[in-house]
């Protein structure tokens, strides 16, 4: 009586083991299922970008007004999720208030973490800042981010985001990019990054008028990001 | 061979349900402000790893779902009977399978190695092999 009951119960327990394999298999579909985007033939949301950034100057790297007292400096890796969650939920509320009344201005830097791919996507960046338009690509680029280092970061991938970012001198934006300065660029805002004391992105700084940068790690909101530029300002 | 008792293999899965939850807790702490958890090795691996699309699963920390995993692990471990037995096997197998794929994403997808993932996934090994064990060997007997 007792070998039946434990035939019984090993054979519920082959049940729990097939209903945790199919659980297994439903994360696996489902974490798999995240990795979308870095589609050349497809980018989306540049008109959004374009709407967004309209009318803010735009200098190097720099987004806002030249004169404004204070920077938010970002640190970001343009194949990292977490930027991309940040660009899309709260830097938009940063760029449409203190950016755009020219109380701050914004500032990206590459803190290159995650391989070769996002120091392609870094240089093409700063290569687009040179005409005025790289925080259209920063924009562009995570909204359209695809998997880390699965070779979505191609020439075609890259260029897709340069035009939907109007870059207008692509054959010059070729050049800057792959230009020796472009990539010293990547590497030492990356190495000042790790200096600051950042281990992951992205990660903030604030800058006031004496020009030194003030970690302020990864704030959870707008709002805590503006009281970190009121008290650096 | 002499087999080990339950009350042996319970001990074995509360002390490593109990490191388990000490190192998911640390690591989404740790990734919750922004930061990785400190690599202990360096070459920043825990760095690309947290900063990975595959940290997160329906927006929900990888890490916050092995703390709830390994909690339910502790209770299972905790407690006496066959719903215990067979409860605790369910969330190793899952908690196991998922630490495999988890495994196989930083060596071939993520290329790199965080440790503290590392020593969650020998966490979740050593507490698949203990619930199976128990599941096989004791599930209709007597509480040991």
């Amino acid at each position: 009586m007792d070998e039946e009951r434990r035939q019984r119960l090993v054979k519920l327990g082959s049940a729990v083991a097939f209903l945790a394999i199919a659980a297994v298999l439903v994360a696996v579909v489902i974490s798999q299922s995240q990795s979308e985007g870095g589609d050349a033939s497809d980018v989306k949301d540049v008109a959004l970008v374009s709407n967004q950034l309209r009318g803010i100057p735009q200098k190097g790297m720099v987004l806002g007004d030249p004169d404004a007292r204070v920077a938010l400096v970002e640190f970001g890796d343009l194949q990292c999720p977490a930027c991309k969650g940040y660009a899309e939920g709260i830097i938009p509320e940063v760029i449409a208030g203190p950016v755009r009344r020219g109380e701050a201005k914004l500032d990206f830097r590459n803190y290159v973490i995650l391989g070769s791919e996002s120091t392609d996507a870094g240089a093409g960046a700063i290569a687009a800042g040179e005409q005025g338009r790289g925080w259209n690509f920063v924009e562009l680029f995570y909204r359209n981010q695809g998997f880390e280092n699965s070779g979505y970061v191609t020439d075609d991938f890259l260029t897709a985001i340069a035009r939907g970012a109007g870059v207008p001198d692509i054959a010059q934006w070729n050049a800057d990019r792959r230009s020796k300065a472009v990539l010293r660029e990547v590497n030492r805002t990356t190495s000042q990054a790790s200096s600051l004391g950042f281990t992951g992105t992205p990660s903030f700084a604030v800058q006031g008028s004496d020009g030194a940068l003030e970690p302020i790690g990864t704030p959870g909101s707008a709002s805590e990001i503006e009281s970190a530029l009121s008290q650096a300002g | 061979m002499k087999l080990p008792t339950e009350g042996t293999l319970r001990r074995i899965a509360v002390f490593a349900a109990a490191f388990g939850i000490g190192v998911a807790t640390y690591i989404a702490i740790a990734t919750a402000g922004g930061d990785a958890p400190a690599c202990i090795a360096g070459e920043g691996g825990c760095e690309k790893v947290t900063d990975s699309s595959h940290s997160e699963l329906l927006g929900i920390d990888v890490a916050v779902i092995g703390v709830i995993g390994y909690v339910l692990l502790l209770v299972a471990a905790l407690l006496r009977g066959d719903g215990a037995r067979m409860a605790g096997f369910g969330f190793a197998l899952f908690g196991f399978g998922f630490s495999v794929y988890l495994t196989y994403l930083e060596l071939f997808r993520i290329d790199a190695v965080c440790q503290w993932c590392v020593a969650s996934a020998v966490s979740m090994t050593v507490l698949f092999a203990v619930n199976t064990m128990r599941m096989l060997w004791y599930v209709g007997r007597p509480d040991g």
